[in-house]
């Protein structure tokens, strides 16, 4: 899981996803990070590779194998491949799985017989838990060198180990370090070469190995107040935070604090950039005077890419919040808080995690669904997934609150937004409800998840993923949507053949194939520019925004520049009546709310399930569910006197 | 020593397990994970309305576990007194 909500974030560099094979480098030794989920195998990747591993603290939160380079103290190259959290080679386990990737991945270089040599990173919190692994790895007769991490950990908790009796009892290399250490590195891939050179050296077969006897026999106590303080702490706040019935108040509380931060903080830095673009393009137009060019610039990217700029903070905060819930160890919490409502639902809390990180971005939730072991369970919340509000939504929602609800608190705006993230929730839920009923029918498997310990995030590894979402988010903005913007302007100014009837832009290409729809969608209260946007935005929601700038900045090219949504609140028909209400609006955020206007996310599906079936599934319902919600809204609110 | 099932210790009683109730490969899983014949749990507290219990195990780690697992896990309690009598 990645918290990221950049959308469709690819990995960090040097990132291979999981299912290839693995890279093929004759000779060149191949080093798996192995280890259960929580042991700190991302923090010692980033150690090594210096790569932007996602470090999070939840089980199995990394699902993409990431490769790094490295150079081994000879001088030779090796590969770093950091495999996703895994408890058991033996254990038999569905393919899919982060567990079956990772033994699949194992297997795959076993056989192949290209050099490797497994690093199983072990908590020496929970040594006796990590020996299980130990010993299924040491009989897979896998050349094994056992680091031992979060020394600083064990030192607080008032605790040693004895590396050389541990390294004597397994038969294989053991060494501890501290990942955020500068040594660690040397010290790492120093014994990893040095066993990978006497690889004919004998190493423990693991048959005899008593893990629970082991680890009571090398972990000394040395006595520490701070461990005691430590747990106290704990159970204070799990006495709380999993109260059985204040933990789940504050579970929903914290989440609506959490939506309604990204709109309470990022709202004024939004109205603060629709006034600056609204200068600039009227300083473009006294620099280069009104002519196409200037309309290109002003209307076209301004218009489009610059709109969606604005949008920017409200996604870092979204980021920066999920890191800190997930690195802190709430995440887990919250799934053990809300296991019972969605085995109700047919899910399970382990379906929590990429539910909730789909409301950064459906792509990276979509791989994090392969921690959810029951396969009915994990198609199940693949294909509920695209209706969690993900942050490419985010500019559509905050335009049509800033143009339909400006006469509104920002209270009463915050409440819709909140609302809005619940309607998304809402609907996943029953539809995973129907979905559990019918297409995924059958038994699922009850949750066992590993809760792992209250931790302080980093601040840098969370201003590291506030920094990544935001320069994936400017690469969006540079590349897709200038481009569609650009193409749009080009599509708004060309006339269509034949067309005679209204203004220029009435004329356009993209005005004719908007009317030519507009029949279909009028029941909701689009009109033929909504249905240019919609169109624009099929392959990617967050687009919509841009093209309603580049529609509107074209539209009123010759008028003094002004924001966005005063222009939409203008907006008139042929007839000289109001184009859009409020109850326009609401229907566009319904619409916005369920359907699936992503490709991104859809080749994500098609990678996950191996079909074109279920994709073309995802996007046929959630269309048909946003067209009528859009019609519903706007018809029935007409009845409540919404205007 | 009483055998009773996992789902129906009470909180704060530290217990061993005994033998899980479960087919091959989904046992052999619960072990990897560290809930195997022989570990030691102390029940911490279950989740409202049928929710999951959550355990601390001898190992060191703590688990969520769904109220129809630990209905399979067949535990004696391992001392009169519990955690939370304790303290």
């Amino acid at each position: 899981m990645s918290a990221d909500p950049s959308c469709h974030g690819a990995p960090a560099s040097g990132a291979r996803p999981s299912g290839t094979a693995p890279r093929d480098v004759e000779g060149t030794l191949t080093i798996a990070l192995a280890g259960r989920p929580n042991s700190g195998k991302s923090s010692l990747y980033n150690a090594l590779t210096g790569g932007d591993a996602h470090v999070g603290n939840y089980p199995g939160i990394t699902v993409d194998i990431l490769e790094g380079n490295v150079t081994l103290p000879s001088g030779a190259h090796a590969v770093i491949a950091d495999l996703p959290g895994f408890y058991s080679v033996e254990a038999t386990v569905d393919k899919a799985t982060d567990e079956g990737v990772a033994r699949a991945f194992l297997d795959t270089l076993k056989g192949s017989g290209r050099p490797l040599l497994v690093v199983q990173v072990l908590d020496p919190t929970r040594l006796a838990l990590g020996l299980r692994l130990t010993a299924e790895l040491l009989r897979a007769k896998l050349p094994l060198v056992v680091v031992l991490t979060h020394k600083d950990v064990l030192g607080r908790e008032g605790h040693t180990v004895d590396v050389a009796a541990l390294s004597d009892a397994i038969g294989a290399p053991v060494i501890l370090v501290d990942a955020r250490d500068r040594t660690t590195k040397a010290a790492v891939l120093a014994a990893v070469e040095d066993h990978h050179r006497e690889a004919a050296r004998a190493q423990g077969s693991g048959m005899l190995l008593d893990p629970a006897r082991i680890a009571r026999t090398v972990v000394k106590d040395v006595g520490n107040a701070t461990e005691l303080r430590r747990r106290r702490l704990t159970a204070r706040l799990d006495s709380v935070l999993l109260h059985p019935i204040v933990g789940p108040v504050l579970f929903v509380g914290i989440m609506a604090l959490l939506f309604a931060a990204v709109f309470l903080v990022a709202d004024p830095a939004a109205s603060l950039m629709d006034k600056l673009l609204g200068l600039a393009r009227a300083q473009l137009a006294g620099l280069l005077g009104k002519n196409l060019f200037t309309s290109f610039l002003a209307d076209g990217l301004l218009g489009g890419a610059g709109t969606v700029l604005a949008f920017m903070p409200q996604i870092v905060i979204l980021t920066v919040a999920l890191e800190l819930l997930e690195a802190s160890g709430y995440l887990a919490r919250g799934a053990f808080l809300v296991d019972r409502l969605l085995r109700l639902l047919g899910l399970s809390g382990r379906s929590f995690l990429p539910l909730l990180m789909g409301h950064a971005c459906a792509v990276p939730a979509i791989a994090a669904t392969r921690i959810v072991r029951d396969p009915r369970e994990r198609l199940t919340t693949i294909l509920v997934l695209p209706l969690m509000t993900c942050s490419a939504r985010l500019p559509t929602y905050g335009l049509v609150l800033a143009t339909f609800f400006a006469h509104r608190s920002a209270l009463f705006r915050s409440f819709v937004f909140v609302g809005l993230y619940f309607a998304g929730i809402a609907t996943a839920l029953v539809a995973s409800l129907v979905l559990r009923r019918t297409a995924t029918k059958g038994k699922g498997l009850p949750l066992v998840l590993e809760i792992p310990s209250y931790r302080v995030p980093q601040a840098r590894v969370v201003a590291r993923k506030a920094g990544q979402s935001a320069r994936r988010f400017l690469r969006d903005v540079g590349t897709v949507i200038v481009a569609t913007s650009a193409v749009l302007w080009v599509l708004l100014t060309v006339p269509m053949p034949g067309a005679k009837a209204g203004t220029d832009i009435e004329r356009s290409v993209a005005a004719t194939i908007g009317r030519t729809i507009e029949p279909v969608t009028r029941p909701a209260g689009f009109d033929w520019r909504i249905d240019v946007g919609l169109i624009g935005s099929f392959g990617a929601r967050e687009v919509m925004v841009g093209t309603m700038g580049v529609i509107f900045g074209v539209e009123n090219a010759s008028d003094d520049p002004a924001p966005l949504t005063t222009r939409l609140r203008e907006a008139k028909q042929s007839d000289g009546s109001s184009a859009y209400s409020t109850r326009t609006g609401l229907a566009l955020l319904a619409f916005f709310v369920l359907a699936c206007q992503c490709m991104s996310t859809v080749a994500a599906i098609r990678r996950e399930t191996g079909s074109w079936r279920w994709p073309a599934f995802v996007v046929a319902y959630t269309y048909a569910l946003g067209y009528v919600a859009a019609v519903l809204v706007y018809q029935v609110s007409a009845f409540f006197g919404v205007r | 020593m009483t055998v009773m099932v996992l789902a129906d210790a009470r909180d704060g009683r530290r217990v061993r397990i005994t033998s899980v109730d479960l087919e091959g490969e989904a046992a052999a899983w619960l072990g990897a994970v560290g809930l195997h014949e022989g570990a030691e749990l102390v029940v911490l507290r279950r989740a409202v309305l049928g929710g999951p219990l959550h355990v601390r195990s001898g190992g060191g780690g703590e688990f969520a576990v769904a109220r129809e697992v630990a209905g399979l896990i067949r535990v004696v309690a391992i001392d009169g007194e519990s955690e939370r009598d304790r303290s």
